[in-house]
Formats: C-alpha cells, sequence, structure tokens
C-alpha cells in the first residue's frame, strides 16, 4: 500500500519554506453537552501539519461530534482553539476558518443540480469570476476521475460515486484540512477502494485529515496517526 | 328548469366575454396575485427563519402563526376597517374601500398560511442539505436561497395554498373593499352581491371561474407535492 502521508522531513522542510506552523489545530478543554450528558469532553488535541489522522473508536465515542463541532456545524465550548495560529472563538465561528476546511458528511448530499453544479456550488459561494469556477471545477473532476459523472443528476449516482463527488467538490475549495466522517462506510469494493485512493491522494498534497472510520484498509494506510476516543474522551492524545 | 336556463346564461356571459363580468375576473387576480406576491418574499423567509434559528420566545410565535390559520377572514376585516377608518390609526391615509386596503388585507390572510406551509418544508428537509451549504462557505443568504430551492416544492405548495384562500375569500374583501363596481368588486364579493339581487347567472358565471381557479390551483399543488416526492 502506497504511503498516505508525505514523508514529515519533506513536510517540515516546506512548512520551514513556507514560514508555516507546525501545529495546524491546537485544541484544550473541548466539551460539549446535550442535555445533561456530556458527549465531548477532550482535554488535549493537537494535530500537525500534512498529517493523516484517524479517529478509531466505537459508536457513540464522538468523533461525529468531534468533526462537527471543528467544522462549525455544532456548539461546544472550548479553553483554547488554535487553528493555523490564530485564535478562534466557537461561540462566533468565523466565516474564513470554514473555507480552509473541507467537511465531508458520513452520507454526503448532493444539491438538486447536475454533479458539475454540485462541484462548483463552493466556487461560486467564495464568489470567484466564471473562468475560475470552470478551471478549478474541470480540474477537481479530473482529480476525483469523474468526468463521466459530470452531467449526471446526483439522484442518479452510487454511494461510491457520490462519496467521490463530495471530496471533489470540497477538494476544488483547497482546504487545508480535511475532515472527513466515515467516508470509505457502507461502499462496496470497488467504490471503497477508489474513495481511499482520493484520501491518499489528499494526504500526497501535504493536506492535513482528519477522518473518522472503523474501515480496515484505511487503519491499515502507513504513516498515519491513530486517536481512539471512548465516551467523548480522546484516549491518548498525539 | 330554472337552474338549467341559470347555468346556459352564466355560459353565454362567459363565452360572450361579457366586460363586467370579466372586470371582475380581473380585479380579483389583480388584487390577489399582488397581495401573493408582495408578502411572499417577506413570509417565506419568516418561515425560514422560524426553522432554522433558535430563540426564545420562537415556540409561542410558531403556535401563534397556526392558530392564525384559523383566523375568521372577517374579523381579519373588521380589524383592518378600525384601522383604516377615519377615526382609525391610519384613516389619514385614506386607504378604505380601495384595492390597497384589499390588498393588505389578503398579505395579512395569506401570510400564515406561507409561514406555516415554509417552515413545515425547511423543518421537513434533509439537515445536511443546509449544513452542507454552510460547510462549503455559503454565507447565510446564499444558504437559505439553497435550502428554499431544495424545498422549492413545498414552497410551492404554499404560494398555492395561499391563492387558494385568498382568492376565494369575502369576508375580508367585503368590508374594507366596499364592493365598489370596477374598482373593488371581486369575484366573490360579486357573487354574494348578485345573489342578494336574485341575478343569479353572474353568480354562476363567477362561480365557474373561481371553481376552475381552484381546481387548477388543487392540480398545481398536487403536481408540486408529486413533483417533490419524486425529488426525494
Amino acid at each position: 500500500m502506497k504511503r498516505a502521508v508525505l514523508n514529515e522531513s519533506v513536510v517540515s522542510k516546506r512548512m520551514l519554506n513556507l514560514g508555516l506552523q507546525r501545529v495546524l489545530v491546537s485544541c484544550r478543554g473541548l466539551r460539549r453537552s446535550v442535555g445533561v450528558r456530556r458527549i465531548l469532553d477532550v482535554a488535549r488535541l493537537e494535530l500537525e501539519r500534512g498529517r493523516t489522522y484517524l479517529l478509531c473508536g466505537p459508536n457513540g465515542a464522538g468523533k461525529t461530534s468531534l468533526l462537527r463541532v471543528l467544522a462549525g456545524l455544532d456548539a461546544a465550548r472550548c479553553d483554547t482553539l488554535q487553528f493555523d495560529g490564530a485564535d478562534i472563538d466557537l461561540r462566533n465561528y468565523p466565516r474564513q476558518m470554514r473555507t480552509q476546511l473541507g467537511f465531508v458528511h458520513h452520507h454526503p448530499v448532493m444539491f438538486s443540480t447536475s454533479v458539475f453544479g454540485n462541484i462548483t456550488f463552493g466556487l461560486r459561494a467564495a464568489g470567484l469570476s466564471r473562468e475560475e469556477v470552470r478551471r478549478r471545477a474541470a480540474a477537481a473532476i479530473a482529480w476525483a476521475g469523474i468526468q463521466s459523472l459530470a452531467n449526471r443528476p446526483p439522484q442518479a449516482l452510487s454511494a461510491g460515486e457520490k462519496q467521490r463527488v463530495a471530496l471533489a467538490r470540497v477538494h476544488a475549495l483547497d482546504p487545508i484540512l480535511y475532515l472527513l466522517d466515515e467516508p470509505t462506510a457502507n461502499l462496496d469494493g470497488s467504490g471503497r477502494i477508489m474513495v481511499t485512493r482520493l484520501i491518499e491522494a489528499i494526504a500526497d498534497e501535504g493536506r492535513t485529515l482528519l477522518i473518522a472510520c472503523h474501515d480496515r484498509e484505511l487503519l491499515g494506510l502507513d504513516g498515519v496517526v491513530r486517536l481512539h476516543m471512548c465516551e467523548g474522551r480522546m484516549d491518548a492524545a498525539p | 328548469m330554472e337552474l338549467v336556463h341559470t347555468s346556459h346564461e352564466a355560459l353565454r356571459l362567459l363565452v360572450n366575454g361579457d366586460a363586467a363580468l370579466w372586470q371582475i375576473v380581473w380585479v380579483s387576480l389583480k388584487i390577489s396575485l399582488s397581495a401573493l406576491l408582495l408578502i411572499s418574499p417577506l413570509a417565506i423567509a419568516a418561515g425560514y427563519l422560524l426553522a432554522t434559528r433558535r430563540f426564545p420566545g420562537r415556540r409561542i410565535i410558531v403556535v401563534g402563526v397556526q392558530a392564525l390559520f384559523a383566523f375568521p377572514t372577517v374579523v381579519v376585516g373588521l380589524l383592518l376597517y378600525m384601522l383604516l377608518s377615519r377615526q382609525g390609526l391610519f384613516g389619514s391615509l385614506q386607504l378604505l374601500f380601495s384595492q390597497t386596503a384589499m390588498m393588505i388585507g389578503q398579505m395579512i390572510i395569506a401570510a400564515p398560511i406561507l409561514i406555516a406551509f415554509t417552515l413545515s418544508a425547511v423543518q421537513g428537509a434533509d439537515s445536511r442539505i443546509r449544513e452542507t451549504a454552510i460547510v462549503l462557505g455559503a454565507g447565510r443568504l446564499c444558504t437559505a436561497m439553497t435550502v428554499l430551492r431544495e424545498v422549492r416544492f413545498g414552497v410551492m405548495a404554499a404560494l398555492f395554498n395561499g391563492f387558494g384562500r385568498v382568492i376565494s375569500e369575502v369576508g375580508c374583501a367585503l368590508m374594507v373593499g366596499g364592493n365598489i363596481a370596477g374598482m373593488t368588486r371581486n369575484m366573490p364579493t360579486a357573487i354574494a352581491l348578485e345573489t342578494t339581487k336574485g341575478e343569479f347567472a353572474q353568480g354562476v358565471a363567477l362561480g365557474i371561474v373561481l371553481m376552475v381557479l381552484a381546481l387548477g390551483v388543487n392540480f398545481a399543488m398536487s403536481w408540486a407535492q408529486g413533483a417533490g416526492e419524486q425529488h426525494r
């Protein structure tokens, strides 16, 4: 199996050249409660730039909740949260952070336009010019190998095709952190292989990934950091 | 025999393009469509916000909107009459017995229907639609437009329902419109007037037009709901 992440020294050199910080996400005391039940209680979490993290744990461990909180979809309290060196207040989630991370649902939903329309959605929302939207959408479609799907209605896609379109839709925005919720769950063999290849390609681009998963194929990738969650807590912080 | 004669006369009025009759139809359509056009953006936005935002008092507003569904149109007319009459709060605007007053009344009647239907359509939508728009960087307006586009069949059902309600309401139109020929006489008020005069032919002719419109709206609503189901 091809290595899923760039060699650490290569990443460090790139960061040095670009003047980037090694730690992309640094978080202390992240808590989320639903009613009286605390579903997330993460004392410390640090994600280094260019690494792939696999978030493992039983159902209900808080993996999806953690991804949703980081994506700004659910409210939470956090003592300190830094993203790319900047302090983030989760109560007032900044829009510029949203554009720098790409979240993909467990079962991604497609807007009822064409596949092309789905991929251009975020680009159009970012206010890019029509030419730039076309160029980046075409690049994302080629990257995901979904040229044959571009004009198909999303309702006609299989689960694996939807997952690839969802990854292409996020990849078009070129985020620095990918938050993927069980991207290979419920996919058949070929679908799982294709999605795994796309995840490897993202890692090879030097992007940071935080993936909630149970999939042995992803767990078996070289160079990934495995995090384990249980009852909302992180068992071993990196 | 009387019924056959009246129906024959009504059809003759319709087919021959009786000017007075078609003017009443025109006034009705103009007032109802204008009212709907003016209130729709506000009511749909309110329905969307009630479905997606959580704030103190939200539940009370939702219950209030649902209660207004059953609010008698004649009571809306009465309240509006008191506000627009010479001694009323807005008497100086001199809007009583005008098409504008009828439009305001119909906007008040249509608003709860539009809000409640939109609220229900947005609440029934897959929450991932809104979340996906948000995580792809859409702003609030773009997210709202995306969700509303995805539930467009529900929103269309709201519009058809609202139109069906205002085109056929008589209480408010009669009180604030005054049933003035050529100006504020619409189909329901004309039917009421012609019937009291014993002139059934025009009433039946207008009734046919109203029924055709009501059937058309129902067909459109069924189509919208069917298309919505298929879309899922």
